[in-house]
């Protein structure tokens, strides 16, 4: 289950809880895994300019994101010993309340686990070229910006 | 050669891309604020052949070059 190589994390709309559910039930026959770290991102109703976001569209650079996110793969496989690492991302329009983000790894032991999936998406956040357009409910939009 | 233009810059530029010819990222920055002024103002990185561009360099024409602007994934 240990591969490096280049897949693509984006998948157009939200991400389902039963996509989550089942990508947990795919392990099963990993039975050297002992712990599973889970990180879920979710559109926040945040307020601009005094108007409430009711939407992200997100748009990327595909290509040079999923070129960074090898290079953050490998980072991660070289600083833990983690059996399984899984991202997704979406793209296009995600209501508040939805699923956008998910980060999921798995190792013998929950420590590795734990800092791996902090340091995949504290990555993800700073180096993939992911753009967010909020859409604001009064009409409008923003752009958001990673701090 | 092309250059990709994403998020605010692709919304402002009313385009996701634009021919643009340079010898150098110096003169590919200064071609693209005359092309839209509105860059000025803006905070942007570039992306040459996928990576971001930290030093200048020369550019042959065959480069994928690219406009970013601030990431918010997550």
């Amino acid at each position: 289950m240990k591969t490096h190589k280049k897949r693509d994390i984006f998948v157009e709309g939200a991400i389902p809880a039963s996509f989550i559910a089942e990508s947990i039930a795919e392990h099963a026959t990993a039975t050297s895994i002992g712990g599973h770290e889970i990180f879920l991102g979710q559109v926040r109703a945040d307020e601009v300019d005094g108007k409430q976001v009711a939407a992200i569209d997100y748009t990327a650079y595909r290509d040079m994101a999923n070129d960074e996110m090898v290079v953050i793969r490998e980072e991660a496989f070289a600083r833990w010993p983690i059996t399984c690492l899984h991202v997704h991302h979406s793209l296009g329009t995600i209501p508040v309340g939805q699923l956008c983000f998910f980060v999921f790894a798995s190792a013998a032991h929950r420590q590795p686990a734990r800092e791996a999936v902090a340091f995949i998406t504290d990555e993800v956040k700073k180096r993939l070229p992911i753009f967010g357009r909020e859409i604001l409910s009064e009409g409008g939009h923003g752009w958001k910006e990673n701090r | 050669m092309d250059v990709l233009l994403f998020g605010i810059i692709a919304e402002k530029a009313g385009r996701e891309r634009l021919a643009i010819t340079a010898s150098d990222t110096r003169e590919l920055r200064a071609r693209l604020t005359d092309a839209m002024p509105f860059l000025a103002s803006l905070s942007y990185a570039i992306a040459v052949d996928r990576h971001l561009l930290r030093d200048d360099r020369p550019l042959n024409g065959d480069e994928e070059i690219a406009l970013l602007p601030p990431f918010a994934g997550g």
